[in-house]
């Protein structure tokens, strides 16, 4: 079926574990990626996503579906004035709980967002990890991010000393 | 606990690609932070050193704005959302001489520095230029005795150059009027002829379109007026503003020049677009009224009366407007409606808008008593 609901276009998402989710065009629109592409036409089956498996790409329609904008075609509720404020109070509650995840799937969901280009997204994943590194020592960023030291001790020193300041 | 042991034993997980680490993550990271990152590893010290990867980082930082601490050193403010814990930071600390910040263009300041003796005369003062994010520091001695109307980035030379002003009693035999000092080696002072009214012109100037803009209060039956440097053509030019009464501010809002006025009988700021820049036609655009019932029930009265002043800051589509009450810093959002409210003692106005960068600037090490993290820096 192509559409659910009059004047709703869907659009297939399918991820590389042969998973598909059909979703409304406005939802996979909040990716950029699949806007231009859409736009592009290069879009009228189904679109696939590489590198983002099914769990991943089942939160990310999640987070689009939350963060479509609610124009007129839902009636009522569009209509009606929903305080903006309150609506923004909401998103921001959802967000939260949304983000309360394990370590490997916030990496996830930023490769996801970055390749998909999701703003919100990728905004609401990075930060936490953006604050981590802020505020931590060389040693601790390394094993938060798996990164391994290839420097030679006296070189690691040598950086250290040309930036001394921000390390103070 | 039981869940932490639990994450404990299992193999750490794989971190980001360096792609997303450094593209998504690292160039949002402030100045020292990035600074530190260059010591994880070789891939990142790398990718963080490129010119476009430093020109991407200072595209991201967040505004800041200044304020003076004391005349020796020089705070930022931030109002960053994510910043609750850390809105106040001194990023500057001067040793010897008294300090005050004079310019401000692309992470760079311009400092005016007075000897700190007794009775000097304001001639006196030199100039000096610091970056707060690489503590690059050097002086600008052959601008003493002039006065600095504002900073600009030449695009077709890649020089930042100061406008300078040369007023008739300061120094004898050099000519009256405007001169222009591009930042380099052995650079020569340019007198580019004369700016109408430069005693009278804001503090501030906006850099838009390739001109300085000044915003000149009415003053000795002249009316209120936009004077305009084409920097460059090197020639000035004025604009009319909208009619109005109170403070003014200019700044660049979304791509369009703009203008804030502060109407401190009524609390209101209103807020100007000028959507067509060559027709010169200004539209009212916003009215912010300053929830000043809750801020006094917040910051509370007192006994004489209040000393308050607010400065429009845009920022990703919104204005927000940091008002400055008593002994209190409080930011208020396009709906008049409170954010955020901080204490600190001695808050002075405050004017400049920081956005740091880490670009290195060939300029720097040419000037005279160059130094880095370094006297009189403390």
């Amino acid at each position: 079926m192509a559409t659910r609901e009059a004047g709703k276009k869907m659009i297939m998402l399918k991820s590389p574990d042969g998973m598909e989710f059909e979703v409304e065009e406005a939802v996979a629109m909040e990716s950029q990626t699949i806007r231009k592409m859409i736009e592009d036409d290069c879009a009228d089956t189904a679109i696939l996503i590489p590198n983002i498996n099914s769990k991943i790409l089942s939160r990310v329609i999640e987070y689009c579906n939350k963060h479509v904008p609610t124009t007129g075609a839902t009636g009522a509720a569009a209509s009606d004035t929903v305080a903006p404020a309150a609506l923004a109070e909401d998103l921001k509650i959802w967000d939260a709980e949304f983000i309360k995840v394990n370590r490997a799937t916030r990496f996830n969901l930023i490769q996801a967002a970055s390749y998909l280009n999701i703003k919100g997204l990728l905004d609401l994943t990075s930060q936490t990890t953006i604050d981590t590194i802020s505020d931590n020592s060389l040693e601790e960023i390394r094993s938060f991010l798996s990164t391994k030291n290839d420097y030679l001790p006296e070189e690691e020193q040598t950086i250290r000393r040309e930036n001394q300041w921000a390390f103070q | 606990m039981a869940a932490v042991a639990t994450a404990g034993a299992t193999r750490p997980s794989r971190g980001l690609p360096d792609e997303i680490a450094i593209w998504e993550i690292l160039v949002h990271l402030p100045p020292n932070a990035l600074l530190r990152c260059r010591a994880v590893c070789r891939a990142w010290r790398r990718a963080t050193t490129t010119r476009d990867f430093l020109l991407a980082h200072h595209a991201r930082q967040p505004i800041l704005l200044m304020r003076h601490g004391d005349q020796l050193s020089l705070d930022i403010i931030s109002f960053d959302h994510r910043a609750a814990a850390d809105q106040l930071r001194t990023v500057a600390r001067f040793g010897g001489m008294s300090y005050s910040l004079v310019a401000c263009c692309d992470g760079l300041f311009v400092l005016a520095v007075n000897r700190a003796h007794f009775g000097i005369s304001m001639n006196m003062k030199h100039f000096a230029i610091y970056n707060p994010a690489t503590r690059q520091y050097a002086s600008l001695s052959t601008l003493s005795g002039f006065r600095l109307l504002g900073m600009y980035h030449h695009p077709a030379t890649g020089e930042y150059r100061l406008l300078m002003h040369h007023c008739q009693w300061s120094e004898p035999g050099r000519q009256v009027g405007s001169y222009v000092f591009s930042l380099g080696p052995g650079q020569p002072l340019r007198h580019i002829g004369k700016c109408l009214d430069a005693n009278e012109l804001s503090n501030i100037s906006v850099l838009f379109r390739g001109c300085l803009h000044w915003y000149r209060m009415k003053c000795r039956g002249k009316s209120c007026m936009i004077i305009v440097l084409d920097t460059i053509a090197e020639s000035f030019r004025q604009m009319c503003p909208p009619n109005v009464s109170g403070c003014v501010d200019l700044f660049d809002m979304d791509g369009m020049l703009s203008m804030s006025n502060l109407n401190y009988s009524v609390n209101i700021i209103e807020v100007w677009v000028l959507q067509d820049y060559e027709s010169e036609v200004w539209t009212f655009m916003y009215q912010i009224e300053l929830p000043f019932t809750e801020i006094r029930a917040q910051c509370g009265y007192r006994q004489s009366a209040d000393i308050w002043s607010a400065v429009v800051v845009p920022e990703e589509g919104e204005l927000l407007v940091m008002v400055r009450f008593n002994e209190w810093l409080i930011q208020v959002d396009m709906d008049g409606k409170l954010v955020a409210t901080f204490h600190c003692r001695g808050v002075v106005p405050i004017q400049f808008l920081l956005k740091q960068t880490l670009v290195p600037h060939t300029f720097f090490p040419t000037l005279e008593g160059y130094v880095v993290n370094h006297f009189p820096l403390i």
